[in-house]
């Protein structure tokens, strides 16, 4: 069976070093919030996560420096990757942000019948879709306006101790704000992502492709037909 | 072992206005340049004579004062990532430098205006009982230098103190700041206790969330969770949906070399 490469090395090492650097955030971030108004899941979890290192507000300084230096890295990956292959990152911008007629249909429909079934999302084929389909995109256009929303954010978080002058300070609690708004927003999406990709049967080949870096002739096909049909115009196997 | 209730208990009437605790407290503590940890306020008539021929003697009131270590204190809520805290120990409102990002939320938040954003350390700072002195079995350095022993500091939760011998002693006659409204108190229970009366009053101010503060916790925080919630909901009905529908999708492991067969893809994703 022919397959189709869909991802380069660089694009898996991404993918990856995102993931985990998501998780490390994720986790230290949520260890780093403390107020009775904002915990999102009571005060058990940054006390859990802070007895990890220390306990008390100690331990919470030693989760902030954490944050703070996995969070650089996770700048400086995405920089190394755009040095790396700026032609995948143009690539991938220019497709998760060209919305095609049909998508949002797609869309629509695709949820109703992977969560209630025919009866929400009809029968009948659904709009063919390209490189990347809607559900895709969408949460691929949010981790893109999010991510750059926390990086800018984390970025004036990181220097108002260091740097940002007492006249900055309601820039800083809107940067908590916002902070917040995004992690929580994308964390939204995540959480179907991985369903998607790691544990519903549907997307099994594309998950193979992130450690692979190819898809089989036949699910891209299915899958992603406008992507296979561009391909046969263009060189076949290139992206 | 008793877990201590540090406060301070003031005799306004004895200050004399000579600032000594607030040089001591910024020496003691390296304070940066154009910021104070403690003050006294003063009420009027300020302190002078009577006019002259008269036999009524002008008098003043100075009222010494700094972080009150409330009970109940408006800046912990505040504060998002829990760097300023209530000690289990000893009762103060503790600031962990480590831990605080500078967002300012506590300044506005006590009602005292005892906080403030150093300009150097670039977060919050206030009065913390100097506990670098207490650990060395000294008082607070405004205590110490105070020349009329207006200040008066210790464990009231300790009967044996000089503190709680001196609330004792003048129980019913001791009065607390506390931020008042049109029909509202704000009292985050002050531990710092004024002895029979004390000028001024009503200087305390309302404690306010910054806006970005307020948005957070009444509009971001219910939306991100009602986003999380849904999403969760989203992939727990696909998860049922898989599980019932067993393991006869297309789209097992080898099922899918059905690609051009037009039944099979509108049966796929149903």
């Amino acid at each position: 069976m022919r397959s189709l490469k869909r991802h380069d090395a660089s694009d898996i090492f991404i993918h990856w070093f995102n993931a985990a650097c998501w998780l490390l955030l994720l986790l230290s971030g949520l260890g780093l919030i403390k107020n009775e108004r904002l915990n999102p899941l009571g005060a058990w979890l940054p006390d859990a996560l802070r007895a990890l290192f220390g306990g008390g507000s100690a331990g919470g300084a030693v989760l902030l420096v954490l944050h703070e230096v996995v969070g650089v890295l996770w700048v400086l990956g995405f920089l190394a990757y755009l040095a790396v292959n700026a032609r995948g990152a143009k690539y991938f911008l220019k497709e998760i942000f060209s919305v095609r007629p049909g998508d949002l249909s797609w869309l629509v429909r695709k949820m109703g019948r992977m969560t209630v079934g025919p009866l929400l999302g009809g029968r009948g084929e659904l709009p063919p879709q390209g490189y990347y389909n809607m559900g895709q995109k969408a949460f691929a256009q949010a981790s893109v306006a999010g991510g750059l929303a926390i990086v800018l954010s984390g970025a004036v978080l990181l220097l108002s101790a260091k740097l940002l002058p007492a006249a900055a300070t309601p820039l800083i609690g809107w940067a908590v704000t916002l902070h917040y708004l995004a992690v929580g927003l994308v964390f939204a999406g995540l959480l179907v992502h991985i369903y998607m990709a790691a544990i519903s049967p549907e997307e099994k080949p594309g998950f193979r492709s992130m450690f692979t870096g190819s898809v089989p002739e036949d699910y891209a096909r299915h899958h992603h037909g406008l992507w296979v049909e561009a391909l046969g115009k263009d060189d076949p196997g290139s992206k | 072992m008793s877990t201590q209730k540090l406060a301070m208990v003031i005799d306004s009437a004895k200050c004399i206005d000579c600032k000594g605790c607030m040089a001591a407290c910024k020496q003691a503590n390296g304070v940066s340049r154009g910021v104070w940890r403690n003050w006294i306020k003063e009420a009027m008539p300020p302190l002078e004579n009577g006019p002259a021929g008269s036999k009524k003697l002008g008098h003043g009131h100075f009222q010494p004062g700094a972080c009150m270590h409330c009970d109940e204190p408006s800046c912990i809520q505040a504060c998002p990532t829990g760097a300023t805290y209530k000690s289990a120990a000893d009762g103060t409102v503790v600031i962990d430098p480590k831990l605080c990002i500078g967002c300012g939320n506590c300044i506005k938040a006590c009602p005292y205006g005892a906080r403030f954003r150093d300009p150097v350390k670039r977060i919050a700072d206030k009065c913390n009982y100097c506990p670098e002195r207490r650990a060395a079995g000294l008082a607070p350095a405004c205590v110490d230098t105070c020349p009329t022993k207006a200040r008066v500091f210790g464990d009231i939760n300790d009967p044996g103190s000089d503190a709680a011998k001196l609330l004792a002693a003048n129980q019913g006659k001791v009065v607390r700041v506390i931020a008042k409204g049109p029909g509202k108190n704000w009292d985050t229970k002050p531990n710092m206790y004024y002895l029979a009366s004390t000028a001024p009053d009503g200087w305390a101010v309302q404690p306010v969330d910054p806006l970005s503060f307020d948005f957070l916790t009444a509009v971001v925080a219910p939306a991100v969770k009602w986003a999380v919630g849904l999403s969760g909901l989203g992939v727990l009905a696909m998860l049922g949906r898989q599980l019932l529908a067993g393991a006869g999708g297309a789209h097992g492991p080898g099922g899918s070399a059905d690609g051009a067969d037009k039944d099979a893809k509108e049966d796929h994703h149903a």
